[in-house]
């Protein structure tokens, strides 16, 4: 039964935490939603569950947190679809043969090299309910992916959207989301369909016609959210909430089909217009109460879920060092690698790398979907946790390391930081955000 | 076919063509190997009744046949905890067939129950069946306890909720 003292205490605790963390991050020049993946850890049985069991069992009790899962993945829900609404895989084709080679290898490069480390971790880290392929392939989604709005948030916050090196980082981690995510659907349907009646080619039939109606139907359709913007400037209560609708209906189309609710939602975001103008006017309606209310709540859950105790002992820490090692070496590698080879130069490509190894809060979706259809055991979505904070963490430093902001300025810009896709960023409070 | 687009279908191929070739034979080498045998989930344990009578702390341990065991496995290496015993968590390890684990039960079970303070309750099992129907067969004892005999258990893996379901 819902207690409602309890929820509101978990959410006001949660917020403040965050928060604090948050603008502690700020300070060493991180983005704020790193902080926060930070705290929602600091909430979990790793730090409070470890130093104050008793604290902890009252402030989260286990009875408790299916209302607390419930409200995040709510949030999740409207993430995905503002993630999907600032996509746009056609900028990759005005960036030419660099921005496609290096797109498409900073998905197999660490996709393959986690196919590699699965050989070695299955046995050790798995078992005899997952079959290899499902595994092999979820650690490679999972390592190819990249953080759309931690990466805009980044570059945001360097002024460096308008930049080469931003829009080609932005447009190769747009078509690493479409492609990771389309792997992921393919992951589930595999593994819900062993344990169905209903054969898998019917389930992935639904789907294909599913994605085919909502492309070349329900996309016609939404061209009127655009027109009806350009009339009124404005759009209006009643049409929003019908927007709302749409998403919700389009993610629980999904779950019928047998993926997962995030992908109708970030399904639904892909084939909105992509005006910039009405773009940065949806977000604007659904970016505040999702960033600063709904999405802690999920990185409390994912935190409550990530037991660092379980990574114990000299091999549980080296296998988590291997996965950091791999996923740095195929996303940053492979990245940095096809851009130089394109004729980028070596500092920007290592830079194009670095931001292309920023997995971020997209990490924490799928591996909390990799955890709920136990392709991964509690112990190494811990260790992938440690791989996302890792890797996120680290992009800030290093990019400023490598590819200091003196010498990306003095690189031509390809586009106006001004014309630049809107897209979420995960921050509300700079005046640059806001005004854009 | 012009210099650059030659060298960008080369480029292609060497960077992304290959490495998937390589990839369908490590998704192919993969599936011979052998992860540990799955014992997550819930569990139903049964002891024998007439063994149970014969321990000093018997009227506490009564309480495990009427319980669930929750398993969460990583790998070889996993945690257990009794759901009267919430705050109690232990851990063991499966090897082959064999499972090994141990926990510390509540200090109000030892104390008041007769087998001591601070002391592990082990279970030792051998892991039988297919995935769909796996059952434990093994043995319950607490550790340096002289006057406490083992006693033997049949256990039961719950109906697992199906993979993907939330």
């Amino acid at each position: 039964m819902l207690n409602l003292f309890t929820l509101v205490l978990q959410i006001a605790v949660i917020l403040a935490v965050c928060r604090v963390v948050g603008s502690l991050f700020r300070l060493i020049h991180q983005p704020r939603v790193v902080g926060e993946m930070f705290a929602g850890i600091l909430l979990g049985p790793s730090l409070l569950g470890w130093i104050a069991p008793g604290l902890s069992a009252y402030l989260f009790p286990p009875a408790s947190l299916g209302f607390l899962n419930a409200l995040s993945q709510i949030g999740v829900i409207i993430f995905m679809f503002l993630v999907g609404l600032g996509i746009n895989p056609k900028e990759l084709k005005s960036h030419g043969h660099a921005a496609v080679l290096t797109s498409h290898v900073s998905i197999t490069a660490p996709f393959v090299l986690a196919t590699v480390l699965s050989l070695y971790l299955y046995p050790k880290l798995s078992d005899d309910s997952v079959s290899f392929t499902s595994f092999a392939l979820f650690m490679g989604a999972a390592m190819s992916i990249t953080a759309f709005p931690v990466l805009a948030r980044i570059l945001t916050e360097r002024d460096l959207l308008g930049s080469r090196l931003g829009t080609i980082a932005i447009a190769c981690a747009a078509v690493d989301d479409v492609t990771g995510w389309c792997i992921l659907a393919y992951i589930v349907v595999l593994i819900r369909s062993a344990h169905n009646t209903t054969s898998i080619w019917v389930t992935l039939g639904g789907i294909l016609g599913f994605a085919l109606i909502m492309i070349y139907g329900v996309r016609r359709l939404l061209r009127r959210y655009q027109t009806i913007y350009r009339e009124r400037g404005q759009i209006s209560e009643n049409l929003m909430a019908l927007m709302l609708l749409l998403v919700l209906a389009s993610a629980l189309c999904t779950e019928w089909l047998g993926i997962h609710l995030l992908f109708g939602s970030f399904l639904m975001g892909a084939i909105m217009p992509k005006e910039q103008k009405f773009v940065r006017y949806v977000l604007d309606r659904f970016e505040t109460v999702t960033v600063t209310l709904l999405l802690p709540l999920f990185f409390a859950f994912t935190g409550l879920r990530t037991n660092i105790g379980l990574v114990r002992g000299q091999e549980m820490w080296m296998y988590c060092g291997l996965i950091i090692l791999v996923a740095t070496a195929g996303k940053l590698g492979g990245s940095m690698v096809a851009s130089w080879l394109s004729g980028m130069p070596a500092r920007e490509a290592a830079g194009l790398g670095t931001l292309m190894n920023t997995r971020g809060l997209m990490e924490l979706v799928i591996l909390n979907i990799g955890l709920d259809i136990k392709v991964i055991s509690p112990a190494l979505f811990s260790m992938m946790v440690l791989m996302a904070l890792f890797t996120t963490f680290m992009t800030t430093p290093v990019l400023e390391l490598i590819c200091p902001d003196r010498i990306l300025r003095a690189r031509p810009a390809t586009v106006p930081a001004e014309a630049a896709v809107p897209t979420l960023t995960l921050e509300l409070e700079s005046s640059e955000r806001i005004s854009a | 076919m012009s210099h650059t687009n030659r060298n960008f279908i080369i480029a292609y191929i060497v960077l992304v063509g290959l490495p998937i070739v390589g990839l369908a034979g490590a998704l192919k080498s993969g599936r011979t190997l052998a992860p540990p045998i799955s014992v997550d989930g819930a569990w139903t344990l049964q002891p024998d009744p007439v063994q149970l009578a014969a321990l000093p702390c018997a009227k506490s341990l009564v309480s495990v046949q009427d319980t669930t065991l929750a398993i969460s496995q990583s790998g070889k290496n996993f945690t257990l905890s009794f759901a009267n015993w919430p705050k109690s968590i232990g851990s063991g390890r499966v090897e082959g067939t064999k499972l090994t684990a141990s926990l510390i039960p509540p200090d109000v079970w030892t104390s008041q129950a007769g087998c001591g303070s601070g002391r592990e309750l082990s279970i030792v099992a051998t892991v039988d069946g297919k995935a769909a129907s796996r059952s434990l067969l093994g043995t319950l004892s607490v550790n340096d306890c002289p006057s406490c005999a083992t006693v033997r258990f049949n256990g039961f893996r719950q109906a697992p909720p199906a993979k993907g379901e939330r």
